[in-house]
């Protein structure tokens, strides 16, 4: 797919008239990078800027770090241009992919990287709210199968949070000084996928669990869980996730993967949770956006019926991404009132 | 129909040897004078690679598994500090195909396609793959050969998120990659996965090309596979055979991908096949009819047809061959192209 010009050339070298079915060869050209492009990434040493000023990692970085390139060039909506032009092979490609013109580029490439960097501040803290965020959705759901009696339903949204998202966040639970909390994790999964006979045992243990994801959230100080610029980031994420996952329940019109529903479900619920305790601080500052991002938040949850996905689909696909879109707008009213 | 490519005029390598031979095939007969100031390789003798009599398209796909068949993926190539980059971009999405009239099945995958793209490079180059996750769960891509412990990608990327993985193509041989997420008989079993083909410095011998995968399809996430295929597509080569030519050495990139099974074999009909394990040697080593391998396992395998007519591959696990994975090369006379 990324031999677009030796393509072309074949195509004229030989005259075609009918091109083949042969998606892969035709990338966006966009996408190409100038062979002269300066190196970022070929030491694996992960060098920082030798100015010593903290980079940007345009992969990566979440909307109000972005905001420092959007105030340094005073280009409005650049955060949200570039996070809908990622992924980044090289900085430069700010450039290639028409975000930014070359002369704004030569203002900021200082300050931007795509190698991996150590996140900190707000930008930290988000992202390990979010993770587990993600955490506390499965246990939902997985909580709800396991009320009624689905132990084989249940099994999968316990495994998540160690499967995907806990190796993810133990460096940042040991930087914070939490209790590992895998082997709870685990210890309960071995129960569910032996059929959780023991109720009370199950019980214990799914308790133990919660509360170590729910102690890991508390870690971070009560003012901030309680900001909405930081919780409406949170939701943001948890939306996003649960949006691809709904995508992924349905063929032919049909919920086909009850596992995907379920974990969109669970990340719906615990978004609509987090909203509950912002909401005197929306309703004070932003009332027009709280009015919106609640009634779209009740619209979108009527997707979700209950743990075990309806026959047909209440929302189409579209009409769930929509509303995420819609939610996810008006939080950006709040977060960043311009 | 064909036509057989002069090795001295076409200073080219394999990949547009083969592009060229299917276009050929396509649009007619056409100058190599485009190609002349391309990489050198010595080429001793001519290949000839056939145009399918059909194109096999599936309606919403922009791959089938004819066109995955020889559709190897060299990157977009830059050099940086003399060296040779290989960059790739794949984005993990979600989708579906229908693998027979009964079963629509959400995939997991790279770029709308199963298997993902065939990368490849030569020994050497520096590999940097761009990845991005859009698919909801976590996932990353594990790339079996050698590289330091952070680009070996069991670390899970979370939906939304970018991870870059770089690092030295090493050893040459046949390589592949796929999801490391736990479950991983789920995440490969929905599609994650694709192979890695590092050539050697010194070329192979001219061959017609091909890159096949075994694998199976878990349709009702009951831990067992119901239906099987090569290249993505269940029984789809039995439906579209792939037209070779006869007397020419086929060199067939083998790997076996299919999950809840522990092993399967490769049988050929009519014919014996050389086998170069993992590819990690200049020359075939042994010589047979059927190979066994575990999940992972991949292999190089060359031989050529004698006689013209249709002969079939599958593993001889015939419950798996007859629920899709098996396929027919048409061996085409050689004076008839």
């Amino acid at each position: 797919m990324f031999n677009l010009r030796v393509f072309s050339l074949l195509v004229s070298a030989v005259g075609l008239s009918t091109l083949m079915a042969c998606g892969e060869t035709q990338d966006s050209p966009s996408a190409s990078v100038s062979p002269s492009a300066s190196s970022t990434a070929m030491s694996s040493g992960m060098n920082h800027s030798a100015t010593g000023k903290k980079q940007i990692n345009i992969n990566g970085a979440i909307l109000s770090e972005l905001d420092k390139l959007e105030a340094k060039l005073a280009v409005p909506g650049l955060s949200n241009k570039i996070q809908a032009s990622r992924p980044y092979g090289k900085t430069d490609e700010l450039v290639s992919k028409k975000v930014i013109t070359q002369a704004q580029f030569d203002q900021v490439k200082d300050m931007v990287t795509i190698e991996d960097i150590q996140l900190t501040g707000e930008a930290k803290d988000v992202d390990y709210m979010t993770k587990l965020g993600l955490m506390k959705g499965h246990m939902l759901v997985a909580k709800e199968l396991l009320d009624l009696k689905k132990p084989d339903q249940a099994e999968p949204h316990i495994g998540h949070p160690v499967e995907e998202i806990y190796a993810d966040v133990e460096g940042q639970l040991n930087e914070r000084k939490v209790k590992e909390f895998k082997t709870s994790l685990i210890a309960l999964q071995d129960l569910v996928k032996a059929g959780a006979k023991d109720t009370a045992k199950v019980d214990t243990e799914f308790k133990i669990s919660v509360q170590s994801v729910e102690g890991a959230i508390a870690n971070l100080p009560d003012t901030q869980r309680k900001d909405p610029k930081f919780v409406l980031q949170v939701i943001n994420g948890l939306l996003d996730t649960a949006n691809s996952e709904y995508g992924a329940a349905i063929a032919d019109g049909k919920i086909s993967q009850a596992i995907e529903y379920q974990d969109s479900r669970g990340f719906v619920a615990y978004a609509n949770d987090l909203y509950k305790g912002i909401t005197p601080a929306m309703q004070k500052d932003s009332p027009d956006a709280h009015k919106a991002i609640t009634s779209a938040m009740a619209d979108l949850t009527k997707a979700w019926p209950a743990p075990i996905p309806p026959a047909a689909p209440v929302k189409t696909t579209d009409a769930v991404s929509k509303l995420i879109k819609d939610i996810e707008m008006n939080t950006q009213k709040s977060i960043n009132p311009s | 129909m064909s036509k057989s490519v002069e090795p001295e005029k076409l200073a080219s390598s394999r990949r547009q040897i083969l592009k060229w031979g299917l276009l050929a095939g396509v649009g007619g007969a056409g100058t190599l004078a485009a190609f002349s100031q391309l990489e050198k390789i010595k080429l001793r003798s001519s290949v000839t690679v056939l145009p399918s009599t059909h194109t096999g398209a599936i309606s919403g796909q922009a791959s089938t598994p004819l066109t995955m068949l020889r559709d190897f993926d060299y990157g977009t190539v830059t050099q940086e500090k003399g060296r040779t980059v290989r960059e790739f971009r794949v984005e993990a999405q979600t989708s579906t195909i229908k693998l027979d009239n009964a079963h629509t099945f959400i995939t997991w995958n790279l770029n709308g396609r199963v298997p993902g793209p065939t990368f490849r490079a030569t020994e050497g180059d520096r590999i940097r793959v761009i990845f991005y996750n859009r698919a909801g769960h976590s996932h990353s891509l594990h790339f079996h050969g050698v590289h330091p412990a952070e680009m070996d990608g069991v670390k899970p990327i979370r939906n939304g998120k970018i991870m870059i993985y770089e690092f030295d193509a090493e050893p040459f041989g046949v390589q592949l990659y796929h999801c490391h997420v736990a479950p991983v008989t789920r995440h490969i079993g929905k599609g994650l996965y694709g192979m890695f083909i590092i050539d050697p410095k010194d070329l192979r011998p001219p061959a017609d090309e091909m890159m096949l995968i075994m694998a199976g399809y878990d349709v009702n996430d009951d831990k067992k596979n119901e239906l099987y295929a090569f290249n993505g597509l269940p029984h789809y080569y039995m439906h579209h055979p792939i037209a070779i030519q006869q007397n020419q050495l086929i060199r067939l990139y083998v790997l076996n991908m299919i999950e809840f099974d522990a092993a399967v074999t490769f049988h050929l009909h009519a014919n014996m096949f050389k086998v170069n394990r993992a590819g990690r040697s200049p020359q075939p080593s042994e010589e047979t009819d059927v190979i066994t391998m575990g999940t992972a396992e991949r292999h190089i395998l060359e031989f050529s047809y004698r006689y013209p007519g249709k002969y079939m591959f599958h593993p001889h696990q015939d419950a798996i061959a007859e629920a899709g994975c098996m396929g027919l090369f048409d061996v085409v006379e050689s004076t008839k192209t």
